[in-house]
């Protein structure tokens, strides 16, 4: 009898694995919830371990008189020496600050700005919402490096002269050329877009009854702003800060630029002496990522979904900016946009005709024989006119670097967005399911960490004996995709929970099998969202720096070439590749524009 | 499950935390030497050409050299000629993988293997060149030497310090001496015994001259509202090894002799802080003038202008708007300044070259070559070596370019004799039309120029003392933010 009910249960046990298998989205789960496992918690591990390692030559070996084996004395000098305020709380108070600042400029900059293109009757709207999103395209720090171009003075910054000194006699302050204003500007500017696209989403698919009915009781627009439309948008606002809080804390090239030390900067300039500590920096600024999930995770408990575009609405009343003011607020944001989407495009080109960097002679002259074309033209480098450099059109490492960028750019792209879009469908199939959730998370946590701190965990974890991977593509693909997926899971999620589950029921019904469901129902309803994952993880690779910053040398891929030009102070290279970073994505962007009708600001403005 | 893994990590910080007790341990500065082989460090001389020493040979033994040692030592017996077929044995239809902080062992690597094909005609070698910026050098040797068989045959590299105390006292670089090398400095690869310089290169203080200002003394780039434009020293550490040497007696006498050839009052303005540096001098066990080089490392810290590179410094010195500006650069950098309406190498004077000028003159540091412990292609890398140091062909790659000396004083003869960099700045007649790309070379910039030399040996013995001290003041860059 008992022998009987053991094998019952045991065929009960078989059959209920065998029908957990039988369901595609329980094998994605169970497959990618231990790769993920794998690839997120391992370097955090790796990382770990560094903090504790003694390092040869470095701190730590002098604290313990050994140059192998483990201590704490990282630990202990970091967070009690009397360098502790300059090496970890002033870099952490800094970070935060920035991170704080950027959250705020990105928002209501990109926020007042989805409002007037979704919700007024403004001008030049289609013109607008193009051009909007160019500073996200650049890489962020050029945008640093225009900033410095403009406003440097040798009053003030003690360096030679910027556009606005030279032009106009006017030296702005220390405060406004470097440290947290300049930096939470650049990547509050940087970033702004993400927050237009994502409040955007909201303000156009929001339904308008809610504040027609307010208005009609005549309720103030104060109050009808702040307890209906803000409500609304809150999700969109909290999406926002998710994404560019952990992006900012992690950014290395725009304090870097602009001079002020964050925990990145820090990492940095720590590593060679502090090798140990500056892991432990890193590992700070991991914890911010996961604070930042837990505190996303409680404040969107009730809704359990991070969606950010909503229900189809009835309609969407528009607000009239009186027949001038929509002209005006138009010309003024054509204004404001072109000084942060035009204007650095233009001083890169005329960069690359300068005769030395940054000597705007044909400017103050009139003359325009000042300008040249040896930027773009020197063959081979007996004069030493280039700093050893061939020109643009010949220089091997330039050229080299783009085939690796787009190398990574695409198998990131395609790894992610597949693995990506996998889950976020899984996912959406057992939204309630533990595993499901825990999935989704630790899929969604590389992106909260910021890109400096992941590079250098992956740069630990993957130079050792058994593997050694740095500078390899290997490395760089495994590490931008770990980091991209969650572009991909989150739109993929978001769109799969807008699909009725009756649709793929009726397949099922019908007896497709689950790879024709795909590819015959789910990806065509879905198609934009997800070759939005897929486009993000490209363009977002194409110019990455802080992620692959420790990962390869200069010459390997274009933004790490960018990065040597730019502090080798060579502006026409790194402006030349600014400009064909820019020309790269545009083309993209307009393809799959074409061929899918899907784009980056996903029609937000004007269509 | 973020709930969990927040408090693990947490948790994981208390047990850390509460350990910290049991950390540190005594204060030795002395490393673990396991596994090196490498000569002894250099002596308290610094004045030949870029660290190399001659003393005693040491003891070397044998019986565990490892297998690339063997062959270095075989190779230091060996002519260049010989060492080219051992090469082209070795290497021919293979690939070759350097690294260095110089772009260009790129360039040099081509004239390599034309070199090698004037022995064998049928000889090729791919090879690829990888320069990583700021301190990766370090972080990608040290990776590679946890291969059996490493990816890089050799390297180009520099910074002294972290040379001694992260390659070549944990075994991961090995020197070796070409035997023409040795012949041309008057000695034998046996009898050397510190590392083996390619090249020193100068950085040196220049300034704007389109105002008035002048700096007549090295005491007038720390004086009170200057700013001189250098590297960051976190981003750069060989301009930390350069305020490192400062506290070395010879060059803590400069300071002390410039300071007393300053004017009554200058130096009263100096004075304070030179008293005030006392007790740390002697703190730091440094010598008598000690107080002048911490005094004039305090006030340096404390005003220079970071830049990212000597790039954007030379840039900015050559504008006529820079007035009044000055920096501490690599020399070479002027060489490839364009003449324009508003940029001219002449808005620049090299201070050490004007008559008046008194104390030190910039710093002089070295490039240095290693074979990688686990080369892959050990003799190739000899080879190449030795073609780089003993041949003018080698050097030309560096050579061709002002402010940069070969270790090599036959080489460096030749290519002064070619290149004539002393007259770098005349026309075609002779005349003098940029005076500060005259470059004045190596002698002259190490004895009436006053170079402060990198002692990689000095450098690491005083990195967590002079250094740690160093790091405890506050830059001009972070005044802004405490």
């Amino acid at each position: 009898m008992g022998e009987t009910a053991k094998k019952q249960s045991f065929a009960i046990f078989i059959n209920k694995i065998k029908t957990y298998f039988m369901k595609p989205q329980n094998v994605i789960l169970l497959l990618f919830g231990i790769l993920l496992t794998f690839t997120t918690v391992a370097p955090i591990v790796a990382i770990v371990e560094d903090t504790l390692k003694i390092h040869p030559g470095t701190i730590d070996q002098h604290l313990t008189g050994r140059s192998s084996g483990y201590s704490v004395a990282n630990y202990t000098d970091l967070f009690t020496s009397r360098l502790a305020k300059t090496n970890l709380w002033i870099p952490v108070w800094n970070t935060v600050l920035l991170a704080v600042f950027t959250c705020l400029i990105s928002i209501l900059f990109g926020g007042v700005f989805a409002f007037l293109v979704t919700r007024t009757n403004l001008k030049f709207k289609k013109y607008l919402s193009s051009i909007f999103i160019f500073p996200y395209i650049m890489p962020q720090w050029t945008l640093a490096v225009v900033w410095q171009n403009l406003f440097n003075s040798n009053v003030v910054t003690g360096t030679a002269n910027g556009l606005l000194v030279s032009l106009f006699g006017i030296a702005m302050p220390k405060w406004w050329c470097q440290g947290l204003f300049p930096s939470a500007i650049v990547l509050g500017l940087h970033y702004a877009p993400f927050a237009y696209i994502m409040i955007g989403g909201i303000f156009r698919n929001m339904d308008a009854n809610l504040e027609e009915a307010a208005t009609i009781l005549d309720t103030p627009k104060w109050k009808i702003m702040s307890r209906v439309t803000l409500p609304m948008v809150k999700p969109a606002i909290l999406s926002t800060i998710l994404l560019v809080f952990g992006s900012a804390m992690g950014s290395y090239p725009v304090p870097h630029y602009l001079g002020l030390t964050t925990l990145s900067t820090k990492y940095v300039s720590m590593n060679s002496k502090y090798t140990g500590e500056a892991s432990i920096l890193a590992i700070i600024m991991m914890i911010f990522g996961i604070l930042i999930l837990g505190i996303n995770q409680a404040s969107l408990k009730s809704r359990k979904s991070y969606t950010t575009v909503t229900g189809k609405s009835g309609q969407i009343s528009k607000i009239n900016l009186g027949k001038i003011g929509k002209y005006v607020i138009g010309i003024l944001f054509i204004f404001i946009t072109f000084f942060t989407s035009i204007f650095p495009i233009l001083s890169f080109a005329i960069e690359t005709f300068l005769p030395n960097p940054g000597d705007y002679s044909f400017l103050y002259t009139g003359d325009l024989s000042h300008l040249t074309t040896k930027w773009w033209m020197t063959r081979g480098n007996q004069t030493g006119a280039l700093y050893g450099q061939q020109g643009i059109l010949f220089n091997g490492m330039i050229w080299k670097a783009l085939k690796g960028t787009l190398l990574v750019a695409v198998a990131c792209a395609l790894i992610a967005g597949t693995i990506g879009t996998l889950i976020g469908y899984a996912v959406s199939k057992n939204r309630r399911n533990k595993w499901a959730n825990y999935v989704n998370n630790v899929a969604f946590l590389p992106y909260l960490m910021p890109s400096l701190a992941v590079g250098a965990a992956f740069f630990i974890l993957f130079s050792n004996e058994r593997i050694n991977l740095f500078n390899t593509y290997a490395l760089l693909i495994i590490a931008g995709t770990v980091k991209y997926i969650p572009f991909a899971s989150r739109s993929a999620l978001n769109s799969m929970l807008q699909l009725s589950g009756e649709i793929e029921e009726a397949a099922i019904i019908q007896g497709l099998p689950w790879f024709k469901r795909m590819f015959r129902i789910i990806v065509p309803i879905q198609k934009s969202s997800i070759i939005s994952g897929f486009m993000l993880p490209f363009m977002t690779c194409l110019r990455e720096l802080s992620l692959f910053l420790l990962l390869c040398t200069q010459g390997f891929i274009l933004s790490t070439t960018l990065d040597y030009f730019d502090e080798m102070g060579l502006y026409a290279f790194s402006s030349a590749i600014n400009l064909i970073l820019i020309v790269l994505i545009l083309v993209f962007n307009t393809l799959v524009n074409k061929l899918t009708g899907a784009s980056l600001d996903e029609g937000i403005g004007g269509n | 499950m973020k709930k969990k893994a927040l408090s693990l990590l947490l948790a994981g910080c208390i047990v850390v935390g509460s350990l910290v007790g049991c950390g540190g341990g005594g204060q030795q500065t002395a490393a673990d030497s396991s596994g090196t082989t490498q000569a002894a460090a250099p002596a308290d001389d610094t004045s030949d050409a870029g660290g190399e020493k001659e003393e005693a040979a040491p003891v070397v033994d044998e019986a565990n050299l490892t297998e690339v040692q063997k062959i270095i030592k075989e190779a230091e017996g060996m002519s260049m000629e010989e060492l080219a077929k051992k090469a082209i044995e070795e290497s021919n239809g293979q690939t070759f993988y350097g690294v260095g902080n110089s772009s260009r062992g790129k360039a040099a690597l081509p004239l390599f293997i034309e070199y090698l094909q004037t022995i064998d005609p049928s000889y090729t070698m791919e090879f690829e060149w990888q320069q990583p910026k700021n301190n990766k050098i370090f972080e990608q040797l040290s990776a590679d030497s946890l291969k059996d068989q490493g990816t890089f045959a050799m390297t180009l590299i520099q910074d002294g310090n972290q040379i001694e105390s992260k390659m070549v006292q944990t075994g991961i670089l090995d020197t070796y001496i070409p035997k023409e090398w040795a012949q041309a400095n008057g000695t034998t690869p046996d009898a050397v015994t510190g590392y083996l310089p390619l090249q020193t290169l100068n950085k040196v203080f220049e300034y704007n001259c389109t105002g008035s200002k002048e700096y007549k003394n090295c005491w007038d780039f720390v004086a009170e509202g200057t700013h001189a434009l250098f590297m960051d020293i976190d981003s750069e550490v060989v301009g930390k090894n350069f305020l490192y040497m400062l506290t070395e007696d010879r060059y803590a006498a400069w300071l002390k002799e410039a300071f007393e050839a300053l004017d009554a009052e200058s130096q009263a303005k100096f004075q304070p802080v030179i008293d005030e540096m006392d007790s740390e001098a002697a703190d730091l066990g440094l010598g008598a003038d000690g107080k002048y080089a911490l005094a004039w490392i305090k006030l340096w810290v404390e005003s220079y202008n970071a830049q990212t590179d000597d790039g954007p410094i030379c840039n900015t010195l050559v504008t006529d708007s820079a007035t009044d500006q000055a920096g501490l650069l690599v020399y070479s950098k002027l060489r490839s300044v364009e003449e324009s309406a508003t940029v001219s190498v002449n808005n620049v004077k090299v201070a050490a070259y004007q008559d008046d000028y008194k104390g030190i003159g910039g710093y002089g540091y070295c490039h240095y070559l290693f074979l990688t412990d686990n080369s892959p292609l050990p003799w190739t890398a000899c080879a190449f070596i030795a073609y780089m140091t003993c041949t003018e062909d080698g050097f030309s790659a560096w050579g061709k370019d002002m402010g940069g000396y070969s270790s090599n004083p036959d080489v460096a003869a030749a290519t002064e004799a070619t290149y004539g960099h002393s007259k770098g700045g005349c026309d075609e007649e002779g005349n003098v039309v940029y005076d500060c790309k005259n470059d004045r070379g190596y002698d002259w910039w190490t004895t009436d120029g006053q170079l402060v030399l990198e002692d990689p040996e000095y450098c690491a013995s005083v990195s967590f003392t002079v250094g740690s001290w160093i790091e405890l003041l506050t830059k001009y860059s972070d005044a802004a933010e405490e």
